[in-house]
C-alpha cells in the first residue's frame, strides 16, 4: 500500500485530537469520583477545595447509597424493565421497521403509517401524562409491565426511524434470492434480514438502554405508589429543595453506571462486527 | 424455525400481559386489619415517619399504617388523583396546593376531629385563610411549622459584638458596620429563583397587609401599591451581599455561610440541617427580619410547613383519626421539631432548636404572620420574577407585571372570588 | 407471492399501529380534549372554549420560551452534528484503543442529569470565572449562567457534551455500512481526506446524517432535563424551554389546561419542521 505512510500521520493527528477531546469527559468524571468519596464536610467552594483528593477513600458512601436506594432491588428492577423493553423493541420495532421501510416508498399507505408514528416522537410528554397515568391505570397495568409497554410504544418512532433507514443500505436482492428458493416472507425477514441488521440492533439497543435507564418520570407516574423503585427513583431520594446529599447522590449514581457501560461495551462490538464487506450494494 | 419462534415469543408477552392485570388489581386489607395509607411530602423527614409507622403498626393489631415520603409528592399525588386512587391521609403545606384541593373538593372536613383543640389557633386562622372563598368546615390539622427571617453565625456577632437590629434602619446600620470590618453581611443563592422569596416573605408581613393577595382578588387594591415600599427595600439589601448574587445556588450559599463566608443569611430555618452538614460545629442563632420602621412592627415569618388532611372517600375516619391522635402525640412532635428544627403547631410545652432562640419569643406570644408567596399560584413563578426584578432593579416595571401576570393567572379564582362577594 | 408478502407485511403493521394508536394516540386525544378546559390537573374544571389558544398568543412568556428553545435547538444541532460527525470518523479510524476512546466518548449520556448540572454548575460558577481572572479575560469573569444574555450559551455547552455521545454512536453505525472497497477503489482514484469524504463516505451515510439531524432538533426542541439540572429556567427567566413551561406549570402548577393548549401548539411545530426537514434529506437522498 503506498498510501501508508500518509494514513499512519494522519491517524496520530486523529489520536491527539482524541486525547484532547477526552479531556472534557475525564474531568467531569475525577469530579464526579473525588466527590463521591467524601464526606459533606469537605464540601467547599474553592476550587482547591474541590478538586482535592478525599481525605480517605473508604467506601462508605457507597455503602450508605446503597442502603438508602434499597439497591439491589431497585436494580433487580430497573434490570428487569431495561432489558425487557430492549428484547422487545428490537423484535417489535425491527418488525415494523422493516415493513414500512420496504414499502414506504410505492405505497401511500405505508408512507402515511410511516409518517404517522415518527410525529409520534414529537408529542411531549407533559400532555400524556395525565391520560397515561389514567388509561393505565383503567387498564390495572400501573405497574412495571406498563411501564414497559408504554416504552415500547415511546421509543418506537425513533427506532423505526433507524431500522428503516438501515434497510435503505440493504439490498432488496438479498431477500429476493431467498424467495426464489421458496422462503415466505416472514421466514426471509427472520434468516436474513434480521441477522444483517445486527449493527442497527446494537444500536437500537444502546440508544433504548440509555433512555430507559435514566428515565425517571414515567415509572414516577405510572408506578408511584406499587411500592416498587427503579434505581433513578430510589435516586431521587437524595435531593429535596432544602437540602441535597451530593456525596452520596454521586456515589449512587456512580453504581448506577457500571451495569449501562458494560452493556455498551458488549453492544458497542456489535455495532462494529456486523456488515461483512461487499454483503451490501 | 424462527418465525416460530418469534410467534412463541407473541404468545408468552400475551400470556404475561394477562397474568400481571389480574395480579395488578387492588390488594385487599392484610388479615382483617384497616389500611390506612399516608403520602406525605416532605422527602427530607422520610426517617421520621419511617419510624412513626414501625412504631405504629407494632403497637397496633386492628389498624395496619403505611407512610410514604416520596420525592416530588406533588407530581405523583396529582397523578394518583387523576386516576382517583386516593390515600386516606396526605401531609402537605399550607400553600396554594392545599387551596386547589379545598376548592377541588377533594378533602375531608376535619372539623370534629378531637386533636383540633389543641392546635394553636394563630396556624387554624392561617390554614382558613388559605381557602380561596371561606368555607363551613376545616380541612387541615396544621402540624410543624417553619419560620423564615435572618440565620445570623452567633460566634461571629459575640466576637465584634454585633446587636440584633428591631428596625429598618438598625438593620442597615448593622450592615454597614459588618462590611466595614471587611465581612460580607449576607449571602444570597439567587440562582434557584425560589430563594428570592425568602427575604422577600419575611420583609412583606410587616410591609404589606398579610392577606394582599385575597384584597387584589377582591378588586380592592392592587400589588403596585401594596408591594412598593418592599421592593424598593428589597433592593437596598443587594449590595450587602456577593457580587454576582445570581451565580450563586441555595446549596453554593448553604456552603459559603456555613464556611463563615458571610455573617448572616437570609433563609428559612428549614436551611439549617443542610448548613451543618458542611459544618457541624457552626453556632446558629436566628431573628426576625426588621423591615419597618418600629420594633413593634416586628412580626414573625411563619407559616404550615405540614399539616395533615383526610381525603374525601376515606372509608375508615376513625381508623385515620387513630392514626392522627398517634401522630400528634406529644413526644412525636417532639421527636419531629428535634430532627427537622420545625416549630410545632400544637399548644404545649415543647423544646425548639437552639437557632431558633432569636424567635421564640414570638412564637411564644403567637405574634406570626403567613407567607405572602402561599397565596401566589406556582405556575405565575413569582420568585422568577423576582429574580428578574433583582436583576434589573426596575421597581416599576415589576410591579406592574405583578399585577398584569396576577389578573392573568387568577382569572378563574378571581371570577369565583367576585361572584361568592356578590352573592353573599 | 407477491399476495403472501403484501399479507405479512399487514399482519406485522396492524397489530403494532394498534399498540401505537392505544398508548400514544388516544392519550394525546385526551390531553387535546383537556386543552379546552380550565383543569388544573384534578378536582372539576370548565369548558372554556379556544380561550387557552387565544392566551396562548398573547402570553409573553410562551413567546419568549419559543424564542429561547429554537435558537437553541438550531445552533446545538449544528454543533453536535459537526463533533460527532468528526468524533465518529476519528473513532472509525485506524487507530489504538478504539473501545477505550469509543467508551470514554460514551460516558457524558450516561452521567446522570443531577451529576451533570452539579458539575457544570460548579464548572461555569467558579471555574471558569477562576481562570478568566488568572488569564485576565473580562468577559469571562462572572459566571454565564447568571446572565440572561449568555446562560443560553451555559445550557447550550451542556446539551451537546451529552448528546454527541448518542449521535456519535449512530454516525459509527452509518459508516459500518460503508463497505472497505468503497474506499480501496476511491484510494486508487487519489481521493483522500476532505475529498474522500465528500465524494465517498458523506453521500453513503446521508439517511443517518438526516436522521441524526431530526433526532437532533427535535431532541433539543424537547430540550427539558438540561434545564432543570442547570438553570431551572433563571436567570430572569431567560432559559424556559417550550418543554420545561408546559410541565412546570402544567404539572406542578395549576396549569394543565392551559399548557395542554401549549403542548399542542408546540406538537404542531416540531412535526412541522421535521417533515420539512425530512422532505428536504429525502430529496438531497434521491439526488445522489
Amino acid at each position: 500500500m503506498k498510501h501508508t505512510s500518509t494514513v499512519g500521520k494522519s491517524n496520530k493527528a486523529v489520536m491527539v485530537l482524541l486525547i484532547l477531546g477526552l479531556s472534557t469527559i475525564i474531568f467531569p468524571l475525577y469530579m464526579t469520583i473525588v466527590i463521591a468519596f467524601k464526606q459533606p464536610s469537605e464540601m467547599t467552594n474553592s476550587i482547591s477545595g474541590i478538586l482535592s483528593l478525599p481525605k480517605n477513600w473508604s467506601l462508605d458512601n457507597f455503602r450508605e447509597a446503597m442502603e438508602v436506594t434499597d439497591f439491589w432491588r431497585s436494580l433487580g428492577n430497573s434490570l428487569l424493565i431495561s432489558v425487557t423493553t430492549i428484547v422487545l423493541a428490537i423484535a417489535i420495532h425491527s418488525l415494523m421497521g422493516y415493513a414500512l421501510g420496504r414499502n414506504k416508498a410505492h405505497s401511500k399507505f405505508y408512507n402515511f403509517v410511516y409518517l404517522f408514528i415518527v410525529s409520534g416522537m414529537f408529542v411531549p410528554f407533559a400532555i400524556l401524562m395525565m391520560p397515561l397515568a389514567k388509561q393505565t391505570a383503567e387498564l390495572h397495568i400501573a405497574n412495571w409491565f406498563g411501564v414497559i409497554l408504554l416504552y415500547v410504544v415511546f421509543y418506537m418512532p425513533m427506532n423505526i426511524m433507524l431500522y428503516s433507514g438501515y434497510l435503505v443500505n440493504i439490498p432488496i436482492a438479498l431477500e429476493e434470492a431467498a424467495r426464489v428458493d421458496g422462503a415466505s416472507t416472514w421466514r426471509t425477514y427472520w434468516s436474513i434480514i434480521f441477522p444483517v441488521m445486527r449493527p442497527m440492533h446494537a444500536t437500537v439497543a444502546v440508544i433504548t438502554a440509555l433512555a430507559v435507564w435514566n428515565d425517571v418520570m414515567t415509572p414516577l407516574i405510572i408506578m408511584a405508589g406499587s411500592g416498587q423503585n427503579t434505581l433513578p427513583l430510589a435516586q431521587l431520594n437524595f435531593q429535596s429543595q432544602f437540602g441535597t446529599n451530593y456525596n452520596l447522590a454521586f456515589a449512587s449514581y456512580l453504581l448506577s453506571l457500571i451495569p449501562i457501560l458494560i452493556f455498551y461495551a458488549i453492544c458497542q462490538k456489535q455495532i462494529l462486527n456486523g456488515v461483512t464487506n461487499g454483503a451490501v450494494k | 424455525m424462527k418465525g416460530k419462534r418469534a410467534k412463541y415469543l407473541g404468545a408468552a408477552l400475551c400470556a404475561t400481559a394477562a397474568a400481571l392485570s389480574i395480579q395488578g388489581c387492588g390488594s385487599g386489607s392484610k388479615d382483617g386489619r384497616v389500611e390506612i395509607e399516608i403520602v406525605q411530602y416532605k422527602p427530607e423527614a422520610a426517617n421520621y415517619f419511617k419510624t412513626v409507622e414501625e412504631e405504629f403498626n407494632a403497637t397496633h393489631d386492628d389498624i395496619h399504617l403505611t407512610i410514604s415520603s416520596p420525592n416530588d409528592a406533588m407530581t405523583i399525588l396529582k397523578t394518583r388523583f387523576i386516576r382517583e386512587d386516593y390515600p386516606d391521609i396526605i401531609g402537605i403545606g399550607g400553600d396554594i396546593n392545599y387551596s386547589y384541593f379545598v376548592d377541588a373538593q377533594i378533602l375531608e372536613n376535619v372539623a370534629d376531629y378531637e386533636g383540633m383543640k389543641d392546635i394553636n389557633q394563630g396556624y387554624l386562622d392561617i390554614a382558613e385563610a388559605l381557602e380561596l372563598i371561606p368555607t363551613e368546615g376545616t380541612y387541615i390539622i396544621p402540624y410543624v411549622a417553619n419560620a423564615a427571617g435572618v440565620l445570623y453565625n452567633r460566634d461571629m456577632f459575640a466576637e465584634h459584638g454585633w446587636e440584633i437590629p428591631q428596625t429598618w434602619d438598625e438593620m442597615l446600620q448593622l450592615c454597614d458596620k459588618i462590611k466595614a470590618e471587611g465581612i460580607l453581611p449576607f449571602y444570597f443563592g439567587f440562582k434557584d429563583t425560589w430563594t428570592c422569596l425568602a427575604p422577600w416573605n419575611a420583609m412583606a408581613v410587616e410591609l404589606a397587609p398579610s392577606d394582599t393577595a385575597k384584597q387584589v382578588n377582591k378588586g380592592q387594591t392592587t400589588f403596585t401599591e401594596q408591594y412598593r415600599e418592599l421592593a424598593e427595600k428589597y433592593m437596598k439589601l443587594l449590595p450587602y451581599g456577593p457580587d454576582d448574587p445570581f451565580a450563586y445556588g441555595y446549596n453554593d450559599a448553604c456552603t459559603a455561610f456555613a464556611r463563615g463566608e458571610s455573617a448572616m443569611y437570609p433563609i428559612g430555618s428549614y436551611a439549617t440541617p443542610q448548613i451543618l452538614s458542611v459544618n457541624p460545629d457552626l453556632n446558629i442563632d436566628s431573628f426576625v427580619m426588621p423591615a419597618a420602621d418600629s420594633a413593634d412592627a416586628r412580626t414573625l415569618n411563619s407559616g404550615i410547613d405540614l399539616g395533615f388532611c383526610v381525603m374525601d372517600g376515606c372509608e375508615n375516619k376513625e381508623a385515620a383519626y387513630e392514626v392522627l391522635n398517634f401522630l400528634y402525640a406529644d413526644e412525636k412532635i417532639q421527636k419531629y421539631i428535634d430532627d427537622q428544627n420545625a416549630v410545632p403547631c400544637k399548644n404545649g410545652d415543647f423544646r425548639l432548636a437552639s437557632m431558633l432562640d432569636g424567635m421564640l419569643e414570638f412564637i411564644e406570644s403567637g405574634n406570626m404572620t403567613d407567607y405572602q408567596d402561599h397565596y401566589y399560584p406556582s405556575e405565575m413563578s413569582v420568585d422568577a420574577l423576582l429574580q428578574t426584578f433583582l436583576l434589573e432593579k426596575d421597581v416599576d416595571g415589576f410591579l406592574k407585571t405583578f399585577d398584569t401576570n396576577w389578573q392573568r393567572y387568577n382569572r378563574d379564582i378571581i371570577r369565583m372570588v367576585q361572584d361568592y362577594e356578590n352573592s353573599h | 407471492m407477491k399476495n403472501d408478502r403484501q399479507r405479512t407485511f399487514l399482519l406485522i403493521t396492524i397489530p403494532i399501529l394498534a399498540l401505537f394508536v392505544c398508548f400514544n394516540t388516544i392519550p394525546l386525544i385526551r390531553g387535546v380534549v383537556y386543552s379546552f378546559t380550565n383543569f388544573r390537573g384534578f378536582g372539576k374544571y370548565d369548558w372554556v372554549g379556544f380561550r387557552n389558544y387565544i392566551d396562548l398568543f398573547s402570553d409573553a412568556r410562551v413567546g419568549k420560551s419559543y424564542w429561547f428553545t429554537i435558537k437553541l435547538a438550531v445552533v446545538t444541532t449544528i454543533v453536535v452534528n459537526v463533533i460527532s460527525l468528526l468524533l465518529a470518523l476519528g473513532l472509525n479510524s485506524k487507530i489504538r484503543a478504539k473501545g477505550f476512546f469509543r467508551g470514554a466518548y460514551f460516558l457524558p449520556n450516561i452521567l446522570g442529569s443531577l451529576v451533570v448540572g452539579y458539575i457544570f454548575n460548579y464548572f461555569f460558577t467558579y471555574i471558569i470565572p477562576a481562570l478568566a481572572d488568572m488569564t485576565g479575560i473580562k468577559a469571562l469573569s462572572s459566571s454565564i449562567l447568571s446572565s440572561p444574555g449568555k446562560a443560553w450559551i451555559g445550557v447550550m455547552i451542556v446539551c451537546a457534551w451529552q448528546a454527541i455521545a448518542m449521535n456519535t454512536i449512530i454516525y459509527i453505525s452509518g459508516l459500518q455500512t460503508v463497505p472497505e472497497d468503497v474506499y480501496e477503489a476511491g484510494g486508487l482514484d487519489g481521493a483522500t481526506g476532505w475529498k474522500q469524504f465528500k465524494m465517498l463516505t458523506f453521500p453513503l451515510i446521508i439517511p443517518f446524517f438526516s436522521i441524526n439531524m431530526v433526532l437532533s432538533v427535535k431532541n433539543f426542541l424537547m430540550v427539558f432535563d438540561q434545564i432543570m439540572a442547570l438553570t431551572k429556567g433563571g436567570p430572569a427567566q431567560s432559559t424556559e424551554s417550550i418543554s420545561y413551561l408546559i410541565y412546570n406549570n402544567g404539572m406542578s402548577g395549576g396549569q394543565f389546561g392551559f399548557q395542554s393548549a401549549n403542548a399542542v401548539v408546540f406538537f404542531i411545530v416540531i412535526v412541522a419542521i421535521s417533515v420539512a426537514q425530512m422532505k428536504f434529506s429525502s430529496s438531497k437522498e434521491e439526488q445522489l
